[in-house]
């Protein structure tokens, strides 16, 4: 690929991006090429050397804040006519629950992956208090002469707080992965805002 | 290494490319290659937010007939990197600790 054909792909592939973020990306990455150009490397060489297109513009979203693509896709492009002001007050009973409605399921997502997190914590804690107040209680029966009730006990403890060490590996593993789902929730939900205004701008 | 912590390590690293003299991108992912390898797509994002963060300032200037972005430390900047340096020679102190195993003999 030239570079100006990568430099196209790249802008079709901000088409719904904010325009500022856009424009300073491509300058960015048109500059690149040059340099690496001056530098020696062919045209082919140098675009290659950038990655996919599908790598950078995910790079680039997932800087860009939440608000500011919102802001960028709602902002109208001209002043809006009466009866589109007036549609848009009248719909306000109905857009509104949507949007919320929208929110909270966003919001439900997230509450639900760590409310799994939080719960996995919670069954590593109980085992490791259950087999602590095993093993006391297994003690207790030794000094009390009931050595096989004693030993029974105190070893069943034992096993319980093995596999709560074993068991809080697999806590951490899942706290790490709703970080990780948390934020790919936050690309996805980024994509789509770019992706509507693409459609929007077609229709146009 | 941690992302989060890598991360930062970069955001400093450009900084410091920046510390003598003005540069431009190409030119500080080939200053910081020997020490550290960052990409042209990471570079970008951590450019604009120390941008935002005026950490750095960005002006345009010709080079051969086209347009080359050049970048230059603010004074927040340099804060920045002093305050790194203060807080990475605390780290090596503790470091030292845990290399030696340093409990003292009774």
């Amino acid at each position: 690929m030239n570079k100006e054909a990568f430099l196209l792909r790249l802008r079709e592939a901000m088409a719904g991006f904010p325009e500022d973020a856009a424009e300073s990306s491509l300058e960015y990455y048109g500059e690149m090429i040059d340099d690496k150009m001056e530098d020696g490397l062919s045209e082919e060489e140098a675009v290659a050397a950038l990655g996919s297109v599908e790598e950078i513009t995910a790079e680039i979203l997932r800087e860009l804040p939440l608000p500011r693509l919102i802001r960028a896709r709602v902002k109208p492009k001209r002043r809006l006519r009466g009866w589109e002001l007036t549609l848009l007050i009248l719909g306000f009973p109905l857009w509104f629950p949507l949007l919320l409605a929208a929110a909270s399921v966003v919001l439900a997502v997230y509450i639900v992956l760590w409310a799994v997190v939080i719960s996995l914590f919670a069954v590593d804690l109980s085992l490791a208090a259950a087999g602590l107040a095993a093993v006391i209680y297994g003690a207790l029966q030794f000094v009390l002469l009931k050595l096989s009730q004693g030993a029974f006990c105190a070893g069943a403890g034992l096993v319980l707080i093995g596999l709560a060490i074993l068991f809080f590996f697999v806590c951490r593993a899942s706290a790490a992965g709703a970080v990780a789902a948390g934020r790919n929730l936050l690309l996805g939900i980024k994509s789509i805002f770019v992706r509507k205004a693409d459609k929007n701008e077609s229709i146009d | 290494m941690d992302i989060q912590l890598k991360r930062g390590l970069l955001e400093v690293c450009v900084l410091a490319s920046i510390k003598n003299a003005d540069s431009y991108g190409y030119r500080m992912i080939k200053d910081m290659k020997p020490y550290v390898e960052i990409s042209e797509s990471t570079l970008y994002p951590i450019l604009r937010r120390l941008e935002e963060g005026r950490l750095l300032t960005v002006r345009s200037a010709e080079h051969n007939g086209r347009l080359r972005k050049y970048y230059s430390i603010t004074e927040a900047g340099r804060q920045r990197i002093e305050s790194f340096l203060e807080d990475w020679k605390e780290l090596l102190a503790i470091y030292e600790f845990i290399r030696k195993g340093g409990g003292t003999d009774e």
